[in-house]
């Protein structure tokens, strides 16, 4: 899965989290049979949480690329993209990167 | 003495601090990711250079109060405004209720944290400060307190004072009422009135002289025919407030800060509270999506 993050591609530790973006820390975890980098293991859950639930509400098996933009403070607004189709949603997540808010748009 | 934001690690350097982050990201220690990611940088950086960083971060050149006033203006109303600002600036019913059902439960707890500042200071002028905005916010003096100009800026947009009082706070603003209650419990008197007062910045006019590109809200709202008195009333308080207000509260953090020592401390607290100011804020906007799902796009839009 391709991940874009506030515009850029992320996922590898000299791209950046791919929930945050940000390059501290050293946090791996597989995705869809992919090691994806994050910055912790609360972002890591947040972006695993979302996945899941991105599959839930589609009935998809597979993400080709999702693209987050946002925050923490301001939730994000994604797009999940599978052959050809698009997803579009707002997602916030709590202290302990449980799902608080989920939207479609 | 230099203090990590996270852990309050001390050290007279802060080569030390920054070693001490460093190593605890290296680890990928949530909070202090976190915190870097939130306030510093999201870019990786050697600890050499964090140190430098970090050091310009917390120095006072200004002193204390206007290095609160900084922060503040460069989080709420920085490069990219706060989008609960954006939506104040031509506030729709939705949000206006947003602001309301949230709010209530703020100003509840604002009133609460105050009274452990009263209570645990041994300062006749901070108690006297702390009693009278109080009792301005809660009994007014003689004109309707804060708190009630608020439930009547809700009835005024069609909501009854019952369903006003019925919602529980949303998990958001629940969580940051939490921080500043931890604030007024573990830490000290001094560190909760920053942690307090430093949020009436975000709706002091004064701001724009000092880089913010726009007011808390549009003052033409005030003269707008298409509000309700009650929701002119509530926010012309706001606004017509003696700006000194806050100002004379930090004027007080700054003076107590350096007798008691606890400069630092104050400077880490207050973040602390910016950090739940931000997400509470947010919370007001999610209340107002219920009443108006297509603020969705603006939010979209504007972050
Ligand atoms: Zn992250």
């Amino acid at each position: 899965m391709k991940v874009i993050t506030n515009g850029r591609e992320t996922g590898k530790k000299e791209t950046g989290c791919a929930l945050c973006g940000g390059t501290w820390g050293s946090y791996y975890e597989d995705v869809e049979d992919q090691s994806m980098f994050f910055c912790c293991d609360l972002c890591a859950k947040a972006f695993i949480n979302t996945v899941n639930e991105v599959k839930k509400r589609t009935g998809w098996d597979h993400l080709d690329q999702l693209e987050l933009k946002g925050n923490y403070y301001t939730g994000r607004t994604c797009v999940a993209r599978r052959e050809g189709k698009e997803y579009k949603f707002y997602v916030k997540f709590n202290d302990e990167a449980d799902i608080e808010t989920f939207r479609e748009l | 003495m230099s203090i990590c934001p996270v852990c309050r690690f001390r050290s007279n350097n802060w080569g030390d601090v920054a070693s001490h982050i460093h190593d605890m990201t290296s680890r990928s220690d949530p909070p202090h990711v976190m915190w870097l990611n939130r306030n510093l940088s999201s870019r990786e950086v050697s600890s050499q250079e964090l140190a430098g960083t970090l050091e310009d971060y917390f120095s006072l050149k200004g002193g204390l109060s206007s290095w609160i006033r900084g922060k503040v203006i460069e989080k709420i109303y920085g490069e990219r405004p706060h989008p609960f600002i954006l939506a104040m600036q031509k506030p729709n019913r939705a949000v206006l209720l947003g602001y309301v059902i949230e709010h209530r439960h703020f100003l509840r707890n604002w009133i609460r944290v105050l009274s452990m500042i009263v209570y645990k200071t041994d300062k006749d002028d901070v108690a006297r400060y702390e009693l009278e905005n109080i009792s301005q916010e809660f009994l007014g003096n003689g004109s309707p307190p804060h708190y009630e100009l608020l439930i009547r800026m809700g009835e005024s947009l069609g909501l009854t004072r019952d369903e006003i009082m019925s919602y529980d706070p949303l998990p958001s603003t629940s969580s940051s009422i939490k921080v500043w209650r931890n604030i007024a419990e573990t830490r000290s008197w001094v560190e909760t009135m920053a942690s307090m007062h430093s949020m009436e910045l975000i709706a002091d006019k004064s701001l724009r002289n000092y880089g913010s590109k726009m007011h808390y809200f549009n003052p033409s709202i005030l003269t707008d025919q298409d509000y309700p008195d009650a929701v002119k009333k509530f926010l012309a308080e706001g606004y017509n407030a003696d700006e000194y207000h806050a100002w004379k509260a930090l004027e007080l953090v700054e003076k107590y800060s350096q007798e008691l020592g606890v400069v630092e401390d104050v400077q880490v607290s207050f973040l602390r509270s910016l950090d739940a100011l931000s997400k509470y804020l947010m919370a007001r906007l999610e209340r107002a999506m219920e009443f108006d799902p297509n603020l969705i796009k603006f939010v979209e839009a504007v972050t």
